[in-house]
């Protein structure tokens, strides 16, 4: 018994020694393997800054229009959401020119806005835009409602001061100020998040994630495919070697290479760019280790389903590009239909983003389910793998 | 289908097999059985079934039909004692290029659960054998094709197995390598051990015990190399050379010839029931109607003529070589 859990011990370990040396003999491979996502962390980190320039836009304001022609008025109304470019009143012009795309945003002002409130009749506000990109047209959207909400204030501070000027000269004086009037409140507002908002920081324990999945599955799925296409699985099908110890070798092999990987990443990520790890490291490392066990598990089930190595290249590219749409590093996975979501979680990253994201920026992980999904999920592959090998080694048949 | 009992003593045997590929037979109807210590060569042209015949008995292929037996036990339940009394050599490189010479048969010995401390002299000696030890530091995707094959020798030895299937260990390999590699495979047979080895090229049945010829994916003879010579002929061969064209009717009436072929006009091949009893009657014939012998010998016929002798025979009786392609494809 000792004897045999000796010699499964040796196996076990002849082929992880095996899968390292192979990948330390590729300079190539090793190189892209480390200093790869450590350039596209740091590119990211020091590169990303999140703002957005303003939208280039054209005001148009009637000849006869009680409303300011100054583009710093405008821009006020939305700051740094708007750049006036101009402002003139030949409306069929400015129109032309934003369908050339020559501007972003078109305002067309009424002519006597004043009057009209006065009158009691709402007028009209005309804003057109051109816009293709889905997140540039909500950013469009958010701009005109503030500059909206701002002009809307600003009708109603004037006509509040020539209310407040008429009734101080019929009653005396009265301390409303028409700003009052216009914003009877404002936010006080403060981000109560343990740590700062900011891009590098939210988005670096998702780049750690994807890039740890992205390996362990790259690097798995061509080595099943390699020995089954090279001959080498011949030799394991007559040698006294099972499913379990060949299995084994490889996750702890990969498992080792893809920790290394993560932690120079990491390393860049907390020194080189500042970024918190409020839970402390024991519990994002065992984040990663989850992470690191469920991944390797969806390379490993490439490996052994894909017929060539072009195939089990394609599929992890596909994994990839699952992972960027669903697993919430773009797009929020709440932001999805019900049973699209389920998919999202099928994804190891999905976990891995949500869970390292709350360890390192809130200091705790809320969402233990996910945890335990990742377990699920890497226990759930590691036996689908083995099953699929035992079958693969049995014979050529299989 | 009955098959018959496993041969008694017989390391490897195999009774009735065949195998098909989506239809088209690869094998049919196989029987053979090695004795402990002998080496069985399995001779046969290119898609004729040989690689087919080794993978099921190494248990990487299912027979369709038939029975086999290695070490007693069937290939496809091989026991993990049984496993590591056994070792196989690939028809093609099958090792890991990025991995030096030494690495590779470190692994494989780790597969057969050596460990650290015994392997270390292990590899040295199985890397020794093939003379390989030089070049030891070596990555295996560099060694030159001969190197190779017997790299993949050194790894199917390194955990001293009792039973070896090399796979055309000779394929590709020039002249002195191959007769280096024959003679290894011949000193594991004195060691004792059973060796089945599979070849296209008919000469190196020479080097073998036992030879099993195959074609189209059936058996066609199985003996010592001696023994087929003789199946073939039906006797003795006589080169017989004379100082003037002979007519070779002058020999029909010595009762110990069988038959009579002249391939030039002063010479003459015979196939006689025993050179020994042949050659004074023979003699005396001759002196009757005046010729003069000038040569007679006995002729070895070479392992390509038998072979091609026993095919032709095979053909003649099946009529069709029906099923190479999908040998091939095997």
């Amino acid at each position: 018994m000792l004897h045999d859990a000796w010699r499964s011990l040796v196996r076990v370990t002849s082929f992880m020694g095996k899968e390292l040396r192979e990948v330390i003999r590729r300079p190539g491979v090793l190189l892209s393997l480390v200093i790869g996502p450590f350039l596209i962390m740091l590119l990211f980190g020091l590169g990303y800054t999140g703002a957005r320039s303003p939208f280039d836009t054209e005001i148009v304001v009637p000849e006869g229009s009680d409303l300011p022609t100054d583009p710093g008025f405008y821009e006020d109304l939305a700051p740094g959401r708007i750049h006036v470019v101009s402002i003139g009143s030949d409306r069929p012009a400015a129109e032309q020119r934003l369908r050339d795309q020559k501007t972003d945003l078109l305002v067309i002002v009424p002519e006597n806005a004043t009057q009209e409130l006065q009158a009691g009749r709402q007028t009209e506000l005309l804003v057109a835009w051109n816009q293709v990109d889905p997140v540039y047209d909500q950013l469009a959207n958010l701009a005109v409602s503030t500059m909206v909400s701002e002009l809307n204030a600003e009708i109603i501070r004037q006509a509040a001061a020539e209310g407040i000027s008429i009734a101080g000269g019929q009653l005396g004086t009265t301390n409303i100020s028409p700003d009052v009037v216009a914003k009877p409140t404002k936010a006080v507002t403060s981000n109560v998040s343990p740590t700062k908002a900011t891009v590098t920081n939210f988005f670096a324990p998702a780049v750690l994630a994807l890039v740890l999945q992205h390996l362990a599955v790259t690097l798995t799925a061509l080595s099943m495919v390699r020995e089954r296409l090279g001959g080498q699985i011949d030799l394991f099908r007559v040698a006294p070697v099972n499913s379990m110890e060949v299995l084994v070798g490889k996750y702890i092999a990969y498992a080792i290479l893809s920790l290394l990987v993560t932690l120079s990443v990491g390393a860049l990520m907390v020194f080189g760019l500042g970024v918190p790890i409020l839970s402390g490291y024991l519990a994002a490392l065992g984040i990663v280790l989850l992470l690191t066990f469920a991944s390797l598990g969806v390379g490993l089930l490439i490996s052994l389903i894909a017929d060539s190595e072009r195939q089990a290249v394609q599929l992890s590219m596909l994994v990839l590009l699952a992972s960027v749409f669903f697993s919430g590093f773009v797009l929020p996975v709440s932001d999805f239909i019900g049973p699209v979501q389920y998919f999202s979680y099928l994804l190891p990253v999905t976990h891995g983003i949500q869970t390292l994201q709350e360890a390192m920026l809130r200091g705790g992980v809320s969402t233990w389910w996910m945890l335990a999904a990742l377990a699920g999920i890497g226990i759930a592959l590691y036996l689908l793998s083995l099953l699929r090998l035992r079958s693969v080694l049995k014979s050529a048949d299989s | 289908m009955s098959n018959p009992p496993v041969a008694e003593n017989a390391i490897i045997d195999m009774a009735g097999v065949t195998r098909q590929f989506n239809g088209v037979t690869a094998v049919r109807d196989m029987s053979l059985t090695v004795p402990a210590g002998r080496i069985l060569g399995l001779i046969g042209p290119s898609g004729s079934g040989k690689t087919t015949a080794i993978r099921m008995l190494t248990g990487t292929l299912r027979p369709s039909e038939g029975r086999i037996r290695v070490l007693g036990e069937e290939p496809l339940h091989f026991s993990r004692a049984v496993r590591e009394q056994i070792a196989y050599m690939p028809q093609l490189f099958s090792l890991y290029p990025d991995l030096t010479a030494r690495e590779n048969v470190g692994f494989v010995a780790a597969l057969y659960g050596i460990s650290w401390f015994g392997r270390r002299r292990r590899v040295k000696r199985a890397l020794e054998i093939v003379e390989l030890w030089d070049a030891r530091n070596r990555r295996a995707g560099r060694l030159s094709g001969g190197m190779q094959r017997r790299l993949e020798l050194a790894c199917a030895i390194v955990h001293e197995p009792s039973v070896l299937f090399v796979d055309e260990p000779t394929s590709g390999i020039d002249p002195m390598l191959r007769l280096s590699i024959w003679n290894e495979l011949r000193q594991m047979r004195d060691e004792g051990r059973t060796l089945l080895v599979t070849t296209q090229v008919v000469a190196e049945a020479e080097y073998c015990d036992q030879v099993a010829l195959i074609a189209d994916g059936t058996l066609i003879a199985l003996g010592s190399p001696e023994s087929l010579r003789e199946s073939v002929f039906g006797g003795d061969m006589l080169e017989l050379e004379t100082d003037h064209a002979v007519d070779p009717e002058i020999v029909a009436g010595v009762g110990e010839v069988l038959s009579v072929t002249q391939p030039a006009a002063r010479k003459l091949m015979l196939v006689v029931t025993d050179a020994g009893t042949a050659t004074p009657l023979l003699m005396d014939a001759f002196s009757r109607h005046s010729v003069n012998v000038v040569r007679l010998e006995e002729h070895q016929p070479t392992f390509d003529e038998v072979f091609a002798s026993l095919v032709q025979r095979h053909r003649a009786q099946n009529g069709t070589d029906a099923g190479a392609k999908a040998r091939d494809a095997a």
